[in-house]
């Protein structure tokens, strides 16, 4: 039968051993993090919005690498799945977009703080995580109903966020799906330019595109049929 | 109660009571948020309170071990403490910096990274005031009469519980390597050396409650600790599957991860048998309860569900999901706050001299909170496997995902409602028990089985 000292002894050597090997493996870890983490684009910009994400506790509410709480969403590829112009958005006022709907603290960013937090989602978004987050392997893939017209980046970016086409993306506004068939280009340009002015009570913000592509935007959507 | 400055742990307890209550309170703020009900989002933001839920947990549980240090060692080394006033000014010294944190939570002050929140300057206050600690009990230990396995486990779970606060420290800009010191911190804790506390406390209680020989608990201490810490050390490793770390880890961390529940399950067969074993009945059948309570639920939350979600093909979905808060929420109410509750009930009686330890509302609050806690876990689980389901398998919108799972937080605050009954019972039983003015008596515990004649424990340990 184990006697009291051959379980310290147990005790003793494995702590030990496995102590030995978790400090070799975190030395081999920190050799290859500069590669894999693309260390040599931290600009002074990334470290700065680094310096806000954690001074504001946004961990708080989102998360990053998949860390961090389950109230907001996941941010770690956000500048490739919503684009600069969503981010800054919702780093003016959060409750443009979401109106009614859970709240974010509204900050008051500067320009140039709103800027390093952009550049240090695009650096988070560039790192290596052995696949995560993953591709939802039982979504649907959205079948455009006209492929000589397609889809906008910024559709994909943007409308979305609110909108759904073919079951895919938000709630918020009504599903665009044969919206062609309901509104001409004139309205649908006149409705981009400035939601509010056609329909005071609408929930959707002003979102300032540049013409060029709003025209995209309408083409697309005068082909939903 | 041997020794005059045992009583001292008593504050400690106190500070608990107070800090675990104020827990609940913004965990009920948080589930509301998650139905909606963001009332309070202008004065208490959603991250406002998450810091300060985990937090208080964190501080309540670090005043709790501390407190059962200072009751455990004297006996243990069979000699005063050796600066009691120290103790008392730790403590205070303690309360004031957790105060400061929260406040400072409110107001935007904090650093922003899960767990270790506490704002910088106050980190250096936190290191010295467990170092302080740390020096007291050591010294104890020192000058003590009788060195025992039990409290050398004890003493070095502290000791290393402090050393490993210092990585978390290490300034970087890098996220990867801000994350990768972070869980030297939280992990290396919580699945490393504070289950080492964990042990020595629990060998601590058995030994007092079931009386079988001390030798037979203390060989068995060192098999547990072995295995934890033979599973929980490379385990790290199922931290740094995602965050922009080597592939290697997924393999490291899968495979000792595994081994984890091992631990957990030896802990919980090993309470299990000795209390057994002992065959004689201690009075205080309610702490006796906590403590196999405790080795058992850190199996099921710690053990079980951790185990339930470790495998990187699996956590690749659930990691940063509520599957996370299921886990977390039993985990730490099996392993810390019952072994908390545990060492409370056994020294309540001994440090007030009134023994409540069978009223009815001692029975209640064991049985209504566990079962409030295995509801809110199962609240937890429902909410989270939807939430991977939809968002994470079938790429619906996060937004309109929590929209969906709203319902299961309604069943969530109303477990949690069973489960603060339970806990305001355990808070009333320690009020009424009253102030800490037991006479201090040279036999100790009058019912300590381990205090018999040797002949007797003889027959008991074989």
């Amino acid at each position: 039968m184990l006697s009291k000292s051959q379980a310290r002894t147990f005790f003793i050597s494995g702590t030990l051993a496995c102590a030995v090997a978790f400090v070799g493996l975190t030395l081999d870890t920190f050799r290859r993090i500069p590669a894999q983490t693309r260390a040599a684009a931290i600009t002074p910009d990334v470290a700065r919005g680094k310096e806000l994400w954690d001074h504001n506790n946004c961990m708080g509410c989102h998360s990053l690498f998949g860390e961090g709480a389950y109230y907001a969403p996941e941010l770690t590829k956000v500048y490739e799945r919503r684009g600069e112009s969503f981010i800054r958005g919702m780093l003016t006022d959060p409750e443009a977009m979401f109106k009614g709907q859970r709240k974010m603290q509204k900050y008051a960013f500067s320009e140039p703080d709103k800027a390093a937090l952009v550049a240090f989602f695009r650096w988070t978004g560039q790192v290596d995580l052995n696949g995560f987050p993953a591709k939802p392997p039982l979504a649907r893939q959205a079948t455009p109903s006209r492929r000589d017209v397609p889809q906008p980046q910024i559709f994909g970016q943007l409308c979305i966020v609110c909108h759904s086409l073919a079951g895919q993306g938000g709630n918020v506004g009504p599903a665009l799906d044969g919206v062609g068939n309901r509104r001409d280009a004139e309205y649908l340009r006149r409705w981009l330019r400035d939601p509010p002015a056609v329909k005071p009570d609408t929930r959707m913000p002003k979102l300032g595109l540049p013409d060029s592509q709003i025209d995209e935007l309408v083409a697309f959507l005068e082909a939903q049929r | 109660m041997r020794y005059e400055s045992q009583r001292i742990a008593w504050w400690f307890f106190a500070t608990c009571m107070l800090l675990f209550g104020l827990q609940i309170v913004y965990g009920f703020i948080m589930a509301f948020a998650h139905t909606g009900h963001d009332g309070l989002h202008a004065f208490i933001p959603f991250h406002a309170a998450r810091a300060t839920h985990t937090n208080l947990l964190v501080m309540w549980l670090l005043c709790g071990f501390m407190g059962s240090a200072y009751f455990i060692i004297p006996e243990e080394c069979e000699t005063e403490l050796v600066w009691p006033w120290l103790a008392k000014l730790q403590l205070a010294a303690l309360v004031a910096v957790g105060v400061t944190a929260i406040i400072g939570f409110h107001f935007n002050w904090w650093e922003g990274r899960k767990f270790l929140e506490i704002p910088r300057p106050l980190d250096y206050l936190v290191v010295i005031d467990v170092l302080a600690f740390i020096a007291n009990i050591g010294m104890t230990v020192w000058r003590g009469r009788r060195l025992t396995t039990t409290s050398m486990v004890l003493f070095f779970g502290l000791l290393m519980a402090a050393l490993l606060y210092l990585p978390g420290m290490i300034p970087t800009n890098n996220q990867t390597i801000d994350s990768y010191w972070r869980w030297w911190v939280v992990h290396l804790w919580v699945e490393g050396v504070w289950e080492l506390i964990m042990g020595g406390i629990l060998a601590f209680l058995l030994i007092k409650l079931t009386g079988v020989d001390r030798e037979v608990i203390e060989k068995w201490l060192y098999v547990i600790v072995g295995f934890t810490f033979l599973s929980g050390i490379l385990g790290t490793g199922h931290h740094y599957y995602w965050i922009g770390t080597p592939r290697y880890w997924l393999v490291v961390g899968g495979v000792f991860s595994a081994l984890e529940p091992v631990a957990f399950l030896g802990m919980a067969i090993y309470a299990i048998s000795m209390a057994r074993r002992g065959g004689r009945n201690h009075p205080n059948r309610v702490a006796l309860q906590w403590s196999i309570g405790c080795a058992v639920m850190s199996f099921v939350g710690a053990g079980f569900l951790g185990f339930a979600h470790t495998l990187p093909q699996v956590n690749l979905y659930t990691h940063g999901t509520l599957i996370t808060a299921m886990h977390g929420h039993m985990a730490f109410w099996g392993a810390y706050a019952m072994l908390v509750l545990a060492m409370i009930a056994y020294t309540l009686p001994l440090l007030t001299g009134r023994n409540l330890y069978d009223s009815t509302a001692s029975v209640f609050a064991f049985w209504t909170a566990n079962i409030g806690m295995i509801a809110m876990t199962l609240a937890f689980a429902v909410a989270g496997i939807t939430q991977v389901v939809l968002e994470r398998r079938l790429g619906m919108d996060f937004l309109q995902v929590q929209t969906e799972i709203q319902v299961h937080f309604w069943g969530l605050i109303l477990a949690a409602s069973l489960f603060t009954l339970g806990i305001l019972a355990f808070i009333w039983v320690f009020i009424r028990s009253g102030w800490p003015v037991a006479r201090v008596s040279a036999k100790g515990d009058a019912s300590d089985v381990s205090a018999l004649p040797l002949a007797d424990q003889a027959v008991q340990g074989a």
